[in-house]
């Protein structure tokens, strides 16, 4: 016999879920798109994207409140060192491991993604700073309320707006970027064919530099903003454990090949993460869920999308 | 090429020419003696030593295990650590005996019991994973791994209510060394495995499948269900480490395997496999062994070294360091693994003479290194 259902309310029902939701899902959103961009320049998964967005993180977190022989620097110079960190760290990452296994399997690639995760997880780990970063958010910093509206009486944080808008932003930069820039072309005809890319005069090397710099930038931006309380705070590891492989189901599921895609499947898996999580007394039969519903979610969903159709919702092929 | 050729023949390179005299197979034994002191002896000497040595056992197991799979097949998994898990539970579920001590029936029923369930669950996943073409199967696997964990092994129902299922060992390996040497017996067992798939007609097949898909399908090899052995058999191993790990630390505890502990179990058994040599057994074993030893030779080391502060409050990340280094340096220069390196002393152990150049160098090393393409 099941409990009584509860009345069903549109705030804790629909509009609550539906906020996490978009604010979680821009989150994922914001780490597929670097996935999504190497994904379809290299062919890639890249494990160590969580951790590039790690770094933006702590390096902004440890020039804003400035320890030991570090300078306190204003906010917005310490997240554009943040980003900065995070491009470099890809740029390097390319320099010192992808570029001598250019020629090799791409299952030892993402291997070796793998291990560069490991290793920026290690060397974050080990830095002398305190091992949760927690950026202060823009209302912190302009002092003001903590709030922009409300929607029926449900609170509209200005951190998860932000992230909102930077994946709305960076999804129509990207996808410009790839559609009408040369560069942004050149990456494509590499990921294509890279021998016909290199006969018609595109550097090859300075291509895949580039990319891993965007990728890296990326990274960084996503670091910034998800490390704002209260749902965010980084540690080393953290996003790759807990965030990346979502935000993989999530860019499988916008289409690994669309950077659009990316902003598509990130809300869309950020939507059923929150609806699985939800509160579902309302309805007779459900109020005992499992746990990790959520999880089973979006495991759910990512099987389905690669088998009945692999190239996504908005993906061109598989 | 020429690797590849040889390794659809009968996988025994150059059997004519095993000559060792007597002497030589003197010199070998006692060569090999420091060998035997460091795997029997020495970890008779205290309890420390003998858990570690233990855990050091399992995770050979493991790495066997990814052998089979990442080594002969080819397919990359992310989940192995479900495996090790569901074989843990259901040991220590199976054997559930409260405080009291099992009867030996109870316990190999409790193990036969691991490796059957790890079996089955590597066949569901298989029967998913292998439908899904490409890179693809890392991230199912991955995802594989974490739901597993999080959704099964929390039941409370099969973890104790959360507070760990005992499982305590029957009396005759009740004492850690002698556990240690049931441990070491099933490290044989996976070995033999191990061998005989390698010189089966199922080894031959799967490396076939590894190496060029539609050229092995041409000679009629049944790609599926090749392939699902592949993941059946590497489930099973796995199961039989999780069953050998469930005795070991007395108890299946959800939290081995769950979040962070599991992440990073999974990452490691990849990177165990990778350093070790792909398809290379006693690469792989060693690398194994090590991964299992670091933390606990690192925190001798930090000891006797006054880096003991450091050393507790970066534990986790060392190993990860260590790691990360030793895998990014065996893909970058030296695609063979620790197997490649140990090669010409491994041939020399097994009558070969001793060669720094060796002809038949690995089809699966050949095959990271870029000859062909490694599916995954």
């Amino acid at each position: 016999m099941h409990e009584l259902a509860t009345a069903f309310s549109t705030q804790s029902n629909l509009l609550t879920p539906i906020i996490t939701g978009i604010a979680n899902g821009s989150a994922y959103g914001l780490l597929g798109l670097g996935l999504v961009l190497l994904y379809k320049s290299n062919r890639i998964f890249n494990f160590a994207q969580g951790e590039f967005a790690t770094i933006a993180a702590i390096v902004a977190y440890v020039f804003d409140h400035g320890t030991g022989f570090v300078p306190k620097l204003p906010y917005f110079v310490a997240i554009a060192l943040g980003i900065l960190a995070a491009t470099l760290t890809a740029m390097a990452t390319e320099r010192l491991v992808i570029r001598p296994l250019f020629h090799r399997p791409r299952v030892v690639l993402v291997v070796a993604t793998i291990g560069v995760a490991l290793f920026l997880i290690g060397v974050e780990g080990m830095l002398p700073y305190p091992q949760t970063a927690s950026l202060r958010t823009i209302s912190d910093v302009l002092n003001v309320q903590s709030y922009v509206f409300r929607v029926d009486n449900v609170v509209v944080l200005d951190q998860d707006l932000a992230k909102f808008l930077a994946l709305v932003l960076l999804a129509i930069a990207a996808f410009l970027f790839f559609r009408y820039t040369p560069t942004g072309t050149a990456i494509l005809a590499v990921s294509q064919d890279a021998t016909a890319a290199r006969v018609v005069g595109i550097s090859v090397e300075r291509i895949s530099m580039t990319t891993w710099a965007i990728a890296g930038l990326l990274g960084g931006v996503a670091g910034v903003l998800l490390a704002v309380p209260p749902s965010g705070s980084v540690t080393p590891g953290s996003l790759t454990g807990l965030t990346l492989t979502v935000a993989f189901s999530a860019a499988v599921l916008g289409g690994m090949t669309s950077l659009p895609g990316a902003f598509v499947g990130g809300l869309g898996i950020g939507l059923i993460e929150s609806f699985a999580n939800a509160d579902h007394s309302f309805v007779p039969g459900l109020n005992s869920l499992p746990t990790a519903q959520a999880e089973v979610a979006v495991a759910v969903v990512l099987l389905v999308v690669l088998l009945v159709r692999p190239r996504g919702l908005l993906g061109k092929e598989a | 090429m020429a690797a590849q050729t040889e390794l659809l023949g009968h996988y025994d390179p150059g059997a004519a020419d095993r000559r060792a005299s007597a002497v030589g197979w003197l010199a070998r034994a006692v060569a090999f003696a420091p060998v035997l002191l460091l795997v029997l002896v020495l970890p008779a000497h205290s309890g420390d030593w003998t858990n570690d040595a233990i855990f050091a056992a399992i995770y050979a197991m493991v790495g066997l295990s990814m052998n089979v799979l990442v080594g002969y097949t080819g397919q990359i998994s992310l989940g192995q650590q479900a495996f090790l898990g569901i074989g843990a539970l259901t040991a220590a579920n199976v054997v559930h005996t409260g405080t009291n001590v099992p009867d030996p029936f109870t316990f190999a029923l409790g193990m036969v019991a691991a490796i059957a369930v790890s079996a089955g669950g590597a066949l569901v996943l298989g029967a998913v994973a292998l439908r899904i073409r490409g890179l693809y199967l890392a991230l199912v696997t991955l995802v594989f791994g974490s739901v597993t964990a999080d959704a099964i092994f929390t039941i409370p129902a099969l973890n104790g209510n959360d507070a760990g299922v005992s499982a305590y060992r029957p009396s005759a390996i009740t004492p850690d060394y002698s556990y240690y040497l049931f441990a070491l017996a099933m490290v044989g067992v996976c070995v033999y495995v191990d061998v005989w798939i390698r010189r089966s007609k199922v080894g031959r097949g799967l490396i076939a499948l590894r190496d060029n898909e539609l050229v092995a399908s041409a000679y009629g090899i049944n790609v599926l269900s090749y392939k699902l052995l592949g993941f059946v058999l590497s489930g099973a191993m796995a199961g039989l480490a999780g069953g050998v790990f469930a005795f070991w630390s007395q108890e299946f505890s959800d939290k081995d395997f769950t979040a962070a502990a599991g992440f990073n179990k999974a990452l490691i058994f990849v990177v165990m496999v990778v350093v070790g040599g792909l398809g290379n057994r006693a690469g792989v074993i060693a690398a194994a062994a090590f991964f299992a030893l670091v933390d606990p030779l690192f925190a001798g080391i930090a000891h006797h070294t006054g880096w003991l502060d450091f050393y507790t409050n970066h534990k986790a990340y060392i190993s990860n360091v260590i790691g990360a280094v030793l895998l990014l340096q065996t893909v970058i220069f030296n695609p063979g693994g620790l197997g490649q390196v140990l090669r010409p002393f491994t041939k020399w152990f097994a009558g070969h003479r001793f060669s720094m150049h060796d002809e038949h160098g690995d089809a699966a090393a050949a095959a990271l290194a870029g000859s062909s393409d490694v599916r995954a």
